[in-house]
């Protein structure tokens, strides 16, 4: 009878462990493929949460060139069809790798998203007309569900170093796509003259200087200037790669006067106001009433891949001339760029008759081949999925990349 | 002891049947969890290649080397280093029987891996003109007849900018295609030849349509240019042509304005002006459309000044299905539209007349753009139809040509695209690197 009742317990002990350790190892496996459907439905929504964001154009359909509330989100060019992204849609987006700058031109002071990039071209938005990523993820409906990274990277990378400052001015250019060199590329390139005046009562100018020129199989190109005989000459130099419909845009400026310049600002998207500020205006860094000469222009990309200078306003107003003084008792002058047109806004500034420089600004992020990054950070998220296309903005080449992961909070250990 | 061992027993069944489970369950790689959509990058790569037509010409240009060594080049450049791709070209209906043959191919690997897909483009050759044979208005019936006011002795009112010859010319190259047989009406005369019933080419008078290029001025004919027809300000004219109308089943097509407001006819009305100082031209006023109106309708003529339209401004919009038919015809004017003459529905259906297209979404009462169509009492027949579009100057003769058009519907029988050296089919399969 004994002997019966142990084995009962026994038997009973054994099982119930048994059925402990089964059920944990059949947790696990269900386990894992709950991750498994789970990771597989964020991917398909990742692909599909990037057509909805490139193949429409949101609402409404301008929003990129205006300073209505956006309630439709899409990235889509309106005037087009398929992959083919609005450049302006694209500059209204709050970089999520910008920095903010305070203007203390006005009270109270206005802060910008700084989107420049590198020396010698800068794209500052206001942070109140810019869509930023809590915005996004309402009007896209996933707000405290997901949260994503869009990234537009130019396919072509084209690079420009100066080897030699004058006599000859050389310059080494680099085209290089996503995963092979920009090989037997055609490159047309602009060079930029900037002339100083020595009279104070003439402004900075410039002269246009255009070429081609292919690169070798490892993507690269040389170019020399032999007209630059100053090492101190101020110029920009703008690349144009392309090739079987694959276009790459590159860029290269030198300055006299690095303590002090001109930026432009956009001050309204709608009106495409745009404020010619002096450097010192930004975040405080400099006293008030220093003054820089400017001359700007606004020029196009033709077909044949030349600039073309386009009119501010009236008919033959090609450049505007003025100075720049800092401080609030001293307004930024202000220009009007086309409201559909994409091109570069070329500002030439001259501190001295020695000293000056040139500072380019996008109309439309593809001008200068800008990348963009809006969303979130991925960063020590449990699961990110990504997601490529190839667009085109403005006709140059880019490659988009959306990460996507969930934020409802479910932790997964696999 | 038997217990423990029935347990164990249990314990092994268990375990060969979490064994078994787990054998069967198989997890995926990594990659197969959360795939790129390959098919969407190859897709998109494709559209890139081709956006300025350059992935086309080198399809169509397989045999030359710096092409392809071109288009091998920008395709490693876009895609990520680690996609391997394989690019094709099919040539579409050969002879050998086969739909799709390969005619030429690049790739990066000599494997694609166990994970790839495709999309495929079909491109078509520079050298082939695609061409587009409208249905002809008419063809099938008695009529086919479009008649062009382009009187070289009248003056218009109302087409600012333009001269009715201009205005003729665009309607011509606009929509002859689409009719029978399109005859410019060259002077007053002529015009005074097809009031009189004689065709003037040999051409079907009955169920024509007639544009009137001159704005709110109509050509009138010098043997018009007397009573009866001179009574109450030529509003009687406009009463014979809406006689003329209703007799031969005509479309008669006002472009702008308010219609029937001017007759013009620069010899015998050489001494009059319009009140504007355009000479050759005399004012009927707003009865001339009433009496159009009554003719239309065969009705006596009784002299009558009310208005048909109001002089309210207006922006009106293109209705959807106008909208759709600009697509169909490839005609894109403006959406937008500014209308101060637009007609008055209700003023219009006591003649009889009904709605038979909008062109314009309507404002309350007032229709900007629309073509009506008489159809007597008692009767189911159509009689004489009305295009009025009351738009503010100057006049867009594209809407004139998408009014027509959107309510006569002609087919377009485009050609073939898959005749033989016509297109081509590029599929790009891509994968990715490092084997599952």
């Amino acid at each position: 009878m004994a002997s019966a009742t142990i084995d009962h317990m026994v038997s009973l002990i054994v099982f119930i462990g048994a059925l402990l350790i089964f059920i944990g190892l059949f947790s696990q496996s269900i386990q894992t493929a709950n991750v498994y459907e789970r990771h597989r439905a964020l991917s398909t929504k990742t692909s599909d949460l990037l057509d909805t964001m490139l193949l429409n154009p949101g609402v409404p359909a301008n929003w990129g060139q205006s300073n209505s509330d956006v309630t439709g989100f899409g990235v889509q060019d309106p005037e087009f069809t398929q992959y083919q992204i609005s450049p302006f849609s694209l500059m209204r987006l709050e970089a999520s790798n910008g920095n903010i700058l305070e203007c203390d031109k006005s009270s109270p002071n206005i802060y910008y998203d700084d989107e420049s990039l590198g020396s010698g071209s800068t794209l500052l938005i206001p942070v109140d007309q810019a869509l930023n990523y809590s915005s996004a993820l309402t009007i896209l409906g996933i707000k405290n569900t997901y949260g994503f990274q869009l990234t537009f990277t130019p396919d072509i990378t084209v690079s420009i170093t100066e080897n030699q400052a004058s006599s000859p001015l050389s310059l080494t250019l680099s085209a290089t796509g996503t995963g092979f060199p920009f090989a037997y590329a055609t490159v047309n390139y602009c060079l930029i003259q900037v002339k100083l005046p020595q009279s104070q009562a003439e402004y900075p100018a410039y002269t246009v200087q255009s070429g081609d020129v292919t690169t070798d199989q490892q993507g690269i190109a040389n170019i020399s200037f032999p007209s630059i005989t100053d090492p101190n000459q101020v110029y920009a130099f703008v690349a144009y790669a392309h090739l079987n419909g694959v276009l790459g845009v590159g860029y290269h400026t030198r300055t006299s006067s690095n303590d002090q310049y001109v930026v432009p600002i956009v001050q309204n998207m709608a009106t495409q106001q745009i404020a010619l500020a002096h450097n010192f205006d930004l975040n405080g860094t400099g006293p008030e009433g220093s003054s820089l000469k400017y001359n700007a222009t606004f020029v196009i990309l033709k077909q044949d891949f030349t600039l073309s200078e386009l009119s501010f306003g009236a008919p033959g107003n090609l450049s505007l001339v003025g100075t720049v003084t800092s401080g609030r008792g001293n307004p930024s002058p202000n220009v009007f760029l086309p409201p559909t047109t994409t091109g570069i806004l070329i500002v030439t500034y001259q501190l001295s008759p020695t000293q000056g420089g040139i500072v380019m600004m996008p109309w439309g992020i593809s001008s200068l081949a800008f990348p963009v990054t809006f969303g979130g950070n991925p960063q020590g998220q449990e699961w990110v999925t990504t997601d490529l296309r190839q667009v085109t903005i403005g006709g140059v080449a880019y490659q988009v990349k959306l990460e996507l992961w969930d934020t409802t909070g479910q932790q997964v250990t696999t | 002891m038997i217990r423990t061992i029935e347990v164990l027993f249990v314990i092994i069944i268990i375990t060969g049947a979490f064994i078994g489970a787990s054998y069967f369950a198989v997890l995926p790689a990594p990659r197969q969890v959360s795939p790129i959509n390959l098919k969407r990058l190859s897709l998109t790569t494709l559209q890139v290649l081709d956006s300025n037509h350059d992935l086309s010409k080198a399809a169509f240009d397989t045999n030359d080397s710096t092409t392809w060594n071109s288009l091998q080049v920008a395709l490693s450049a876009s895609l990520p280093p680690n996609i391997l791709y394989n690019l094709t070209v099919y040539d579409v209906n050969t002879d050998n029987g086969q739909l799709f043959s390969p005619v030429a191919n690049i790739s990066n690997a000599q494997s694609l891996g166990t994970t790839s897909d495709v999309s495929t483009y079909t491109v078509a050759s520079s050298n082939v003109t695609f061409n587009v044979t409208p249905e002809k208005i008419g063809e099938n019936s008695n009529g086919g007849t479009l008649y062009i006011l382009n009187c070289s002795d009248a003056n218009g009112w109302w087409i600012t900018g333009y001269t009715s010859q201009s205005l003729a010319q665009d309607l011509y190259n606009l929509l002859s295609p689409y009719f029978v047989k399109t005859v410019m009406v060259q002077s007053t005369s002529q015009l005074a030849q097809i009031l009189g019933g004689t065709p003037l080419q040999g051409e079907n008078l009955r169920n024509a349509v007639i544009v009137n290029t001159y704005g709110e001025a109509v050509p009138i004919p010098t043997s018009y240019c007397q009573a009866p027809y001179s009574n109450n300000g030529y509003a009687y004219y406009s009463y014979f042509l809406g006689q003329t109308v209703n007799l031969y089943n005509w479309t008669w097509c006002s472009i702008v304005g308010y219609p029937f407001y001017y007759v013009s006819n620069t010899v015998s009305l050489s001494s009059g002006q319009n009140s504007w100082g355009i000479y050759g031209m005399q004012m009927t006023g707003q009865g001339g459309s009433r009496a159009f109106l009554e003719g239309l309708n065969n009705q006596a003529y009784s002299y009558n000044s009310a208005q048909i339209t109001d002089s309210a401004s207006r922006i009106v919009t293109l209705t959807q299905d106008s909208i759709n038919y600009c697509n169909y015809y490839g005609i894109y004017p403006s959406t937008y539209q500014t209308s101060t003459r637009a007609l008055s529905n209700s003023t219009l259906s006591s003649y009889n007349l009904n709605v038979a297209s909008n062109v314009f979404n309507p404002s309350g009462d007032y229709l900007a753009g629309a073509i009506y169509n008489h159809v007597a009492i008692d009767s189911t027949n159509i009689t004489g139809s009305l295009l009025a579009l009351g738009l503010t100057r100057t006049p867009d003769v594209r809407l004139t040509g998408l009014s027509l058009l959107s309510y006569y519907q002609p087919r377009l029988y485009p050609s073939e695209y898959t005749a033989k050296g016509t297109s081509r089919v590029v599929v790009l399969e891509l994968g990715l690197a490092g084997g599952a």
